[in-house]
């Protein structure tokens, strides 16, 4: 394989220095037209290759749609699948005993830097760049949202895979209630505008406060207040609404001076916490999928909530009694008053160790296409591809339009080596706040001590700490 | 020639009782040293999966001096000290008391304790589900019975109301290691020789002399091996807070083992995760220690002045 390719760019060396510009397009288009999977794969018919990922829906689409690619290759693919922290510590332990089970995996985009930093990785650029392998007719650039493509797949300015999803939260709201008359009679001659889905936070607190009914069991909202990641990413919403972050850089792979004590990070951690009071008494004792039941339930009114959980809730006739009912719109407008989203996905990466990068880099490059992306995508992906949000099927979906304003929006998270140990810090000082242990202001202060020192220089207190 | 004879056959002996015993002891040097030792070189290390260039270089005590400045790990210390006095402190009396009532009142025997080890007969983790079942804050049976009752506001929920987290994770070890406590201390109830007894309602003891003055001392041995174990097992405890809890919230219930666990497999901070883990071990082996102290020091307190055998004297 290694002799082919470097044959083939010497070829195109000599094209490029003799030929011109003419020639060498009119070529390029005759490899394009002569380039299939079948002949590309030929090499490496009889492999068998294993990868492992969360086991949800995405993934579960993805183990479906296999058999065409094993049909049309002769290359067999293994799915593990775990749930989402044992999937992480499998891939972790696997590379670090370098023993190359994986010939690809599938994991959050948080991670990147750890992997990256460590050297467990392969850029996938050296596959892109080999045309026995690269599908012309696939332009990643030009089909995929290009931010979330580099947010979730590069690190450092170099590209080490494709978004598997590329995941969003927005607002979820019950549309049947705010079109009952009684709801908006009452609701206006109480607040003195009239009854809506929520456009900014303050209406979104509002309408959280009028609809929680603890008679009859039904409450506004429903914070996800566990210590468990899920706080941590329901409260970057508002942290990013009201014009905060964590710290101060223009890319995840980056580290910048820390401001997550910032007076706009405070406020919007106060406000986070008032809406305790519109939830149901548990809510400290919830993540995603808790919230999501009460949803499907019809026992709370609106939350900021996954769009991957939102199938379930929306279409599922089986799992909720919501269908039809339910509106969704991004996540409201803070005193930032700037839209907000999340850049957040699992990402497809190759190890080094891998025995079958060429193999596992086609199969990952066949699931990137149109076809695979919009069947996964119908399944309960999220796909990276806006093409795939255009499709009419996608746009009859009631929450497409919610979640492709939102991706539009997103914000970076860190993707530094350090960045799951940033979370845990975070989680556990905003569970000590809503527990009532300290103030906004103690939490976020110790968070961004701790964040200091564990990153050192490269992250200086912008907000010093007493 | 004889002599020479038993010498070699002694020799054999000696040879082949270690050549059988030889296989236990690989075998418990692998699976037990090893590990041990190697944990040991971790906590001088500072290697972490995740931070590049921490690949296990050397770092001599940096890590014991971090943990001596880290409050968290002192929090969840202590933390498990009050847990573990709390939750076996009530087990024990819980448990003594269950014990005589089954032991003096009790005929059907076997049914009651069949009855008492369900409990201890499920895996931490399916307790662990259980409870967060019945405590779930919307339709959890329990909740709905202690709103019922009153005992419980209709805005309150057990595992989210930080002051009644803790009393919760102890009733439940509580309730799930009792039955242990029981059983032991039955079963050294029942094998106490009947004579001291008998003697001591002779010389005209009440039925309180008779506890404190001869049930107590005969069953000493045993009180504090059940005392030592479920101090020992209630010192590890994971399984069942982690999955009600997970720690929160906030720090609430953050136990040393959760703490160790979140340092080495969700931080990935493998050399300061070695030498947390090595507390644990260390904490568990002075109580041992205490214990076994304890109960040598009483017996030796108790033989010393006992008179010499008549059958030697006479």
């Amino acid at each position: 394989m290694r002799k082919h390719q470097t044959s083939t760019q010497v070829r195109y060396r000599r094209w490029g220095t003799a030929g011109g510009l003419a020639l060498a397009m009119t070529l390029g288009a005759s490899q394009a037209g002569a380039w299939n999977l079948e002949d590309a794969a030929a090499p490496y018919r009889g492999a068998t290759i294993r990868t492992i990922g969360e086991s949800l829906p995405p993934l579960e689409a993805l183990a479906k749609l296999k058999g065409k690619f094993e049909k049309m290759t002769g290359i067999t693919v293994e799915v593990e699948m775990y749930e989402h922290s044992e999937a992480v510590n499998k891939v972790m332990l696997d590379l670090n005993s370098r023993r190359g089970r994986y010939d690809f995996i599938i994991q959050p985009h948080r991670e990147l830097g750890r992997f990256v930093e460590n050297g467990h990785l392969v850029s996938i650029k050296k596959f892109m760049d080999d045309p026995k392998l690269r599908d012309p007719s696939f332009q990643p650039e030009k089909v995929l949202y290009p931010r979330l493509w580099k947010e979730i797949s590069w690190y450092k300015g170099k590209m080490y895979g494709f978004p598997f999803t590329a995941l969003n939260m927005f607002t979820w709201y019950r549309k049947d209630l705010l079109a009952n008359p009684v709801e908006k009679a009452g609701f206006r001659a109480r607040y003195g505008y009239d009854l809506g889905p929520p456009q900014t936070l303050d209406q979104y607190r509002d309408l959280a406060e009028w609809f929680t009914r603890p008679g009859k069991g039904f409450y506004g909202t429903a914070i996800q207040g566990k210590r468990h990641e899920a706080l941590w990413y329901e409260w970057l919403n508002f942290l990013y609404a009201y014009g905060g972050d964590m710290m101060k850089t223009a890319s995840g792979s980056e580290c910048g001076p820390i401001i997550v004590n910032s007076p706009e990070a405070i406020a919007a951690t106060e406000y986070y916490k008032g809406l305790m009071k519109f939830s149901p008494p548990d809510t400290l004792n919830y993540f995603w999928d808790d919230v999501m039941a009460l949803m499907q339930q019809g026992k709370v009114f609106e939350l900021i909530m996954w769009d991957d959980a939102t199938y379930a809730v929306a279409v599922d006739r089986n799992v909720s009694k919501v269908v039809g009912k339910m509106g969704f719109a991004p996540t409201p407008l803070g005193p930032a008053k700037k839209r907000v989203g999340q850049v957040e996905g699992w990402t497809y990466l190759i190890p080094k160790y891998s025995r079958n990068q060429e193999a596992a880099f086609l199969f990952i490059q066949w699931m990137m296409a149109f076809d695979q992306q919009l069947e996964q995508h119908l399944n309960g992906g999220a796909s990276a591809r806006p093409d795939v949000y255009a499709d009419s099927r996608v746009q009859a979906l009631p929450y497409s339009k919610a979640a492709m304003e939102s991706n539009e929006a997103a914000i970076a998270k860190p993707t530094i080596p350090a960045s799951p140990q940033l979370t845990d810090i975070l989680v556990r000082e905003l569970s000590s706040y809503l527990a009532g242990s300290k103030s906004a202001k103690a939490a976020l202060d110790t968070a961004a001590v701790e964040m200091h020192d564990l990153l050192g220089d490269c992250a200086p207190l912008e907000y010093p700490v007493p | 020639m004889r002599a020479g004879g038993a010498r070699l056959g002694a020799f054999v002996d000696r040879q082949l009782s270690v050549l059988f015993v030889a296989p236990a002891f690989v075998v418990l040097l692998i699976i037990l040293v090893g590990p041990f030792g190697y944990m040991m070189w971790t906590a001088f290390t500072d290697l972490s999966f995740a931070l590049p260039g921490h690949d296990g270089n050397f770092v001599g005590f940096a890590n014991f001096r971090r943990l001596m400045h880290d409050s968290f790990f002192w929090d969840s210390f202590f933390l498990t000290l009050r847990f573990v006095v709390a939750a076996v402190s009530i087990e024990f009396l819980l448990g003594f008391a269950v014990a005589l009532l089954i032991y003096h009142q009790v005929t059907r025997r076997r049914l009651v304790l069949t009855a008492l080890l369900v409990p201890m007969m499920l895996a931490p983790v399916a307790v662990g589900l259980i409870w967060k079942l019945l405590l779930q804050g919307d339709f959890g049976m329990l909740t709905y019975y202690l709103r019922a009752a009153g005992l419980l506001g209709t805005d309150q929920a057990v595992l989210s109301d930080a002051p009644l987290v803790f009393p919760a994770i102890i009733a439940i070890d509580v309730w799930e290691w009792t039955p242990f406590v029981v059983l032991v201390l039955l079963a050294g109830l029942m094998s106490l020789p009947r004579e001291p007894f008998e003697a001591a309602v002779m010389d005209g003891a009440n039925r309180y002399q008779v506890f404190r003055d001869v049930t107590l001392p005969l069953l000493r041995p045993i009180v504090a091996l059940v005392v030592l174990l479920r101090s020992i097992d209630a010192f590890k405890e994971f399984d069942k807070v982690f999955i009600l809890t997970g720690g929160g919230p906030g720090t609430t219930t953050e136990l040393l083992s959760i703490y160790t666990y979140r340092m080495n497999f969700k931080d990935w901070d493998l050399g300061y995760g070695a030498a947390c883990a090595f507390m644990v071990y260390l904490v568990v082996l002075i109580l041992c220690a205490v214990f076994h102290k304890a109960v040598f020091w009483q017996e030796g307190r108790v033989s010393a002045p006992a008179p010499e055998p008549v059958a030697v004297t006479a």
